[in-house]
């Protein structure tokens, strides 16, 4: 029998018992003068998926980077309130944000691998953290594009340039690069809006395979996709122009679609709003 | 797009209530056969069951379409599956109504005491009572309504338990098999308000969203004794 039908027999289906990999707190968050999100409190589930929706503007992808501090590279911001990475707050003093960002990768909608060869864009990270020795480097080149699903594709062609593959190819590339650091997040900001439906469900399948050792949060605009590939779903929204964005509803995927609590969710994702 | 979808809806539930109208027709017209011995109506009744039959797989048919094409969630996606569900009910429930007819059918031209027909025509009115509150209810997403209909079910388990005390009383002049056709179709009606309850459940979960505890009535057992049956005398 099938876990989540076993599930639905013992009674309500329950999440997992494990700690919270994020804990977020009361977190407000500001661009200059303007006051981007509010009271976000939500804890992320460790080894799941978890999506973030919302219509345009509603602050998701500025919360997605709050959890790896990727908003400090834009001048003005600031945070209030508390994110906890495994009970240790990111913004605390101390915190180096570059070996935070190694453990909370990131992927992007735009593939960006480097202007070298697929080779050295996955082997960067590992030798930038000190990796010196050839055979140690190829182990890693290997094992982070298999796990990437692309190795298949590329193996006779690792010396050719990252940029000459296909867009899909070039974002699972991407990806490998983020694995090769052995993150322990994964962070991903629509990384399925500029690839070809082939490469989409590589990178969906992907998802599934690589949550038993890794926590994954991705953006989406694409509600189908949050509802397959998410084990969790935090709905966002800015009511009013200029107003704070807030989180709305957040529960286990499965219910968020077909039981939503809140009314502003059950609009949004019926499409009668958004 | 998305006007087209809720059209698709809207049209859909409007498919539902039109065969929720044919199985209180069915019904009503299975009971008046029985009582009335009218055979020509009893065969109506009968050749009438194709229709809904096909609607029914109508209805399926096309609420798959639907949810293989437009992606429903929440709401929407919980009243596609509930339609299915009820036309599915409602089907069966046409199939009781149904065999009422070929029980109308079977002792045509025989009579029998007439406290087995009034307790037959009685229990009719209690049905087409909770079957038009069950309709009442979908079409106007009545929650409360929904939650009455074990209420309003309740008489006709009562009702049912009555058919075996007077089953009891028969005596042996009396015709057996005439009596017997009485009491199944007394079961009958019975099962089309119990199916009617089971609707109701379905309601509250499209408009909740929650599947809440079912509080069945008990069921009506030929066995049980004199006193638990109070509320129906």
């Amino acid at each position: 029998m099938s876990e989540k039908l076993a599930e639905h027999l013992a009674g309500a289906p329950s999440g997992s018992s494990q700690p919270d990999k994020f804990a977020v707190r009361k977190l407000e968050f500001y661009y200059g003068d303007f006051h981007a999100l509010t009271d976000i409190t939500v804890g992320i589930q460790r080894h799941a998926v978890t999506a973030f929706i919302g219509p345009s503007g509603c602050g998701k992808s500025t919360f997605l980077r709050t959890l790896n501090r990727m908003n400090d590279l834009i001048p003005g911001t600031r945070v209030e309130g508390s994110v906890m990475l495994d009970r240790q707050d990111v913004y605390a003093a101390g915190i180096d944000p570059v070996d935070l960002r190694r453990r909370v990768g990131m992927i992007f909608q735009q593939p960006n691998p480097f202007p070298m060869s697929i080779y050295e864009n996955v082997a960067y990270g590992p030798k930038l953290h000190g990796v010196k020795k050839k055979a140690d480097l190829d182990e890693v080149v290997e094992k982070s594009l298999q796990r990437a699903n692309l190795w298949k594709e590329v193996k006779d062609i690792l010396g050719r340039g990252g940029l000459t593959l296909s867009g899909g190819q070039q974002q699972r590339l991407c990806i490998a690069r983020v694995l090769a650091v052995e993150p322990e997040v994964l962070l991903m900001d629509e990384p399925c809006s500029a690839i070809d439906p082939t490469s989409v469900q590589k990178v969906e399948d992907l998802m599934a395979e690589l949550k038993d050792r890794i926590t994954i949060v991705i953006v989406t605009h694409n509600m189908q996709q949050a509802a397959r590939v998410s084990d969790y779903t935090a709905f966002f929204l800015q009511e009013k122009v200029n107003e704070a964005a807030e989180l709305i509803e957040f529960d286990r995927t499965a219910t968020l679609f077909t039981s939503p609590k809140d009314r502003r969710t059950e609009d949004y994702i019926t499409g009668r709003f958004g | 797009m998305r006007e087209n979808f809720r059209q698709e809806l809207r049209d859909l539930k409007a498919e539902v209530l039109l065969i929720g109208r044919l199985v209180v027709d069915q019904t009503a017209d299975g009971v008046k056969a029985l009582v009335e011995g009218d055979l020509d109506l009893a065969e109506r009744v009968i050749a009438a069951d194709d229709d809904i039959d096909r609607r029914t797989l109508a209805v399926e048919e096309h609420s798959l379409e639907v949810i293989a094409t437009q992606f429903p969630v929440a709401r929407d996606l919980r009243l596609l599956h509930s339609l299915t569900y009820i036309s599915m009910h409602l089907e069966r429930m046409g199939d009781l109504a149904l065999n009422t007819a070929k029980a109308a059918r079977r002792t045509a031209g025989r009579r029998g005491p007439q406290t087995l027909y009034d307790l037959i025509q009685a229990q009719g009115n209690l049905v087409h009572r909770v079957l038009e509150a069950t309709l009442e209810a979908l079409e106007k997403n009545d929650l409360e309504l929904a939650r009455k209909l074990p209420e309003l079910d309740e008489p006709i388990d009562h009702l049912f338990k009555q058919f075996f005390r007077e089953l009891a009383r028969l005596q042996a002049e009396d015709d057996i098999e005439w009596a017997s056709q009485m009491v199944l179709a007394a079961r009958y009606l019975e099962r089309i308000a119990d199916n009617a309850v089971d609707i109701g459940e379905r309601l509250q979960y499209l408009l909740t969203g929650t599947f809440e505890p079912i509080e069945h009535q008990q069921e009506a057992k030929p066995s049980s004794d004199a006193n638990s049956g109070a509320g129906g005398q």
